[in-house]
């Protein structure tokens, strides 16, 4: 890298360094939630957009820097997952497309491309909303715009862009009264950010590596995904509540807990801490006796890791019945988040389902590939999640089958729309009923509130069930039945016909029926149906028709 | 020359219509717990479904006897007629007009058996078009010309409550697709050239009832209409109050009757089921 201009390698570098930080910072971002539900997390979807982006250059050696930003792009566009993930790919479409052909990056380029980024992604995004990703994305470019007036140092220009996406992150709330009501910044914007930042850090010699030591609120603690990076050898979690003695010295602790495993996390809440590991089979009591050590222990969790991924793996496996499609027909598919559902999808006829949903938002790659084989040229995606319908959009502009996006935000409105697929008939008709189908449907999503907020007039303490009402906060209650009723009401179920509920993993069967019960009971005039839904951290999901 | 007409009990032919063209109609057969009884003579459609649920096995069907057919072609032929049709409900649905063409083959080329592709009103309305036809004094090639043009001006749509009795019945492969759905489905059909084909399906009645009644006005202006029923006679009249209340309400003939179907399609449909049969107007060139 000379002073005035960036070559590929260093493009490379920098685009390492960004996704470097941005992974440091993933919890950061995860946690300016809006809603206090488990949903799509920001942070993960932008680190793992990131990632496949580093992926398509991290075995390049000497090319230019248009050609290094082209495969940047190209890799971020096919791991795009979420709302933010693919706008974060739209971006680096942008800058690839102002970079075209160049050899270097210069700073009238580097501004160039920043504002060929922001058109790409506002283009991107059918109704733009200010106060995001996208606002950040302009402050940037005008930042460079301003910046390439007096320097004609790249550097120079991304450092005064890094400021002003740390401004712009701050300003989010005042476009956005939703991000005021819950007390955040724009996640997806703090996460470009981290990006832009990571890169400077580098240049400036910075470390990209978390402080060693930190400790996160209790609700923080992010152990649902836990699952994902287990390591070999590291097959036994093991999650230990637990009280110190006075003299507690984290230090020490984590200095301890290493020697013993991996995936350390330690969460504290009013005195009280969690502590999460991963060990080796023979080493996975000795966390408990050191902790013993230290303290009261309250609580003790220990499973088998791989054992719990083949299980999965196996339910993932059975024998689900999918509708074999003809060419010239139109094939379905459906983002499922739980195995009852993707039942009753198939059931109903798709062709193919991506598993994925509030949790984990599958990439535009994962969508593609759940088509690309089929034998047809017409395609249907039901996203059924608000955070997956750009990620199918973008499947839809990367394929060259016509394919057709019905916007559904959630299970219930993607089953309403399925029914009238005809699978023979005309492509735009079948998808324009699908479409006028969402609407008639009311929603429920029942959750347990990972964080204390008051939001839309409803006041919610963590731990409290929650009911959202057609995606909004309608109630917080502390119990899973009352929730369930006051929902009903709140949403009019007497004036419907029929009631449907889909429990998820964490429900029994006959817990389900005991609810169905209660509101059968209430709800006399209304057909009440129960299905097994299978999702994951939402007790039900609630059709009201 | 004089035409008769004969055609069975699952036209639905109403029984005025059945007098002013002296119309044969040969009862089916149900199956009841074992016990044969002619459709609409020796159970009325009333105690079908009163009885329905109450039946040990699923109520079945059989198809008239040869001898029936019979008698009834020779009757028509000793009363003056020189020709006879023999209309029929889809073959593809059932065995009657095969048991007609067979009988047929023994009256030297006195009777035309055709089947309608469809069934209720479905085949009613080609009946009727060809009597009136008849009664205008047209001769047996315009009326069979008649009979075509009604074939491909029919439509006929359900709405059924419950997938259950069509399930048991094995019998319309076009709307397997649906039979499998784990979730409780109302399903929305059509009949074509015997063919029940899935036009959509719905959760609630309510959806139901509106694709069917979307799926009539797609239809255009119309030349007759019944609506339908499987034992709810009010459903069939709120669905025919919201049809003249649409605004999308095509032309409609003056006489709409409410037709308490065969039973003969009630054991494959279910009770309370919805539906419609309409002649559609012939386009003005």
């Amino acid at each position: 890298m000379t002073s005035k201009s960036i070559d590929g390698l260093a493009v490379k570098k920098l685009v390492e360094a960004g996704l470097a930080w941005l992974r440091t910072n993933q919890q950061t971002v995860n946690a300016l939630n809006v809603f206090p539900v488990p949903d799509g997390d920001t942070g993960t979807n932008m680190l793992l957009t990131m990632t496949s982006a580093y992926n398509e250059v991290s075995n390049l050696g000497h090319h230019s820097a248009g050609q290094m930003i082209a495969a940047v792009a190209q890799g971020a566009l096919m791991g795009a997952r979420g709302n933010s993930g693919v706008i974060l790919s739209q971006l680096w479409r942008g800058f690839s497309r102002a970079l075209h052909g160049q050899d270097v990056i210069d700073a009238p380029a580097l501004a160039a491309a920043f504002a060929e980024a922001r058109d790409t992604a506002y283009k991107g995004v059918v109704r733009p909303v200010e106060g995001t990703i996208l606002t950040v994305s302009k402050d940037i470019a005008i930042a460079a715009n301003l910046a390439i007036q007096d320097t004609d140092d790249p550097v120079e220009v991304l450092r005064r862009c890094v400021k002003a996406a740390d401004e712009s992150v701050q300003r989010t709330p005042e476009f956005l009264p939703i991000l005021k009501q819950a007390g955040v910044v724009d996640s997806g914007g703090k996460g470009l950010f981290f990006i832009l930042e990571g890169m400077l850090r580098f240049i400036d010699g910075e470390s990209l590596e978390a402080p060693l030591i930190s400790v996160q609120p209790l609700s923080a603690m992010n152990l649902e995904n836990a699952m994902d990076d287990v390591e070999e050898g590291q097959d036994w979690e093991v999650v230990v509540d637990f009280r110190p003695q006075s003299g507690f010295e984290l230090q020490a602790f984590y200095n301890r807990l290493e020697e013993m495993g991996t995936s350390i996390q330690v969460g504290e809440g009013e005195g009280m801490y969690r502590m999460h590991i991963h060990t080796p089979l023979e080493k996975r009591y000795e966390p408990i006796d050191y902790i013993m050590s230290l303290g009261t222990i309250t609580k003790v969790a220990m499973e088998n890791l791989l054992a719990q991924m083949e299980e999965i793996g196996n339910q993932a496996g059975t024998t689900l019945e999918l509708t074999n499609i003809e060419p010239g027909q139109i094939a379905v598919v459906t983002v499922s988040p739980g195995n009852g559902i993707s039942r009753i999808f198939a059931s109903l006829g798709v062709a193919a389902i991506v598993s994925g949903g509030q949790t984990m938002n599958p990439s535009t790659k994962d969508i593609l590939e759940a088509f690309e084989n089929l034998p047809t040229d017409k395609v249907i995606i039901l996203p059924n999640n608000k955070n997956i319908v750009l990620a199918a959009n973008q499947a839809k502009e990367v394929t060259v089958k016509q394919v057709r996006v019905i916007p559904s935000r959630n299970i219930p409105q993607g089953l309403a729309s399925m029914l009238h697929l005809n699978p023979d008939g005309d492509l735009d008709k079948i998808a324009e009923k699908m479409i006028k189908a969402l609407e008639s449907v009311v929603t429920g999503e029942i959750t347990v509130a990972t964080r204390s907020v008051e939001i839309d007039g409803v006041t919610v303490k963590e731990g409290q069930v929650i009911a959202l009402l057609n995606g909004t906060l309608a109630v917080a209650s502390d119990s899973l039945e009352h929730a369930c009723m006051e929902f009903l009401e709140k949403a009019h179920a007497s004036e419907y016909e029929l009631i449907t509920l889909f429990y998820g993993e964490d429900l029994k069967h006959s817990e389900a029926n005991h609810i169905a019960d209660l509101i059968r009971e209430k709800y006399s005039g209304q057909e009440v149906e129960v299905q097994e839904g299978g999702q994951p951290h939402y007790q039900f999901i609630i059709s009201i028709e | 020359m004089k035409l008769g007409f004969v055609t069975d009990s699952p036209a639905d032919l109403p029984a005025d219509q059945i007098e002013r063209y002296n119309i044969e109609v040969i009862p089916a057969i149900l199956v009841l717990d074992g016990q044969p009884y002619l459709d609409s003579i020796e159970i009325t459609r009333e105690q079908f479904y009163q009885r329905l649920p109450t039946f040990r096995q699923p109520a079945t069907t059989a198809a008239p006897s040869p001898a029936d057919f019979a008698s009834r072609y020779e009757k028509l032929l000793t009363t003056g007629c020189d020709h006879i049709i023999s209309l029929h409900t889809a073959e593809k649905l059932t065995s009657i007009a095969n048991i007609a063409r067979q009988v047929a083959a023994d009256f030297n080329n006195q009777i035309t058996v055709l089947e309608s592709g469809s069934l209720s009103l479905g085949t009613g309305f080609q009946i009727e078009a060809a009597a009136e036809a008849a009664a205008r004094g047209l001769n047996l090639e315009s009326v069979l010309e008649q009979i075509q043009s009604a074939r491909h001006r029919v439509c006929v749509g359900a709405a059924l409550d419950t997938l259950e009795y069509l399930h048991r019945s094995g019998r319309f492969p076009a709307a397997v697709t649906l039979l499998g759905s784990l979730l409780n489905i109302k399903p929305v059909l059509d009949v074509r050239e015997g063919v029940i084909r899935p036009l959509g399906a719905a959760r609630t009645t309510r959806q139901a009832t509106n694709l069917l009644l979307n799926t009539l006005q797609e239809h255009g202006p119309l030349e007759k209409l019944a609506i339908l029923h499987t034992n709810a006679p009010q459903r069939a009249s709120d669905f025919l109050a919201s049809l003249r209340a649409s605004p999308a309400c095509p032309s409609l003939p003056e006489q709409i009757p409410l037709v308490n179907v065969t039973s003969l399609i009630g054991t494959h449909a279910g009770p309370n089921g919805l539906g419609f049969a309409a002649l559609k107007k012939e386009p003005v060139l």
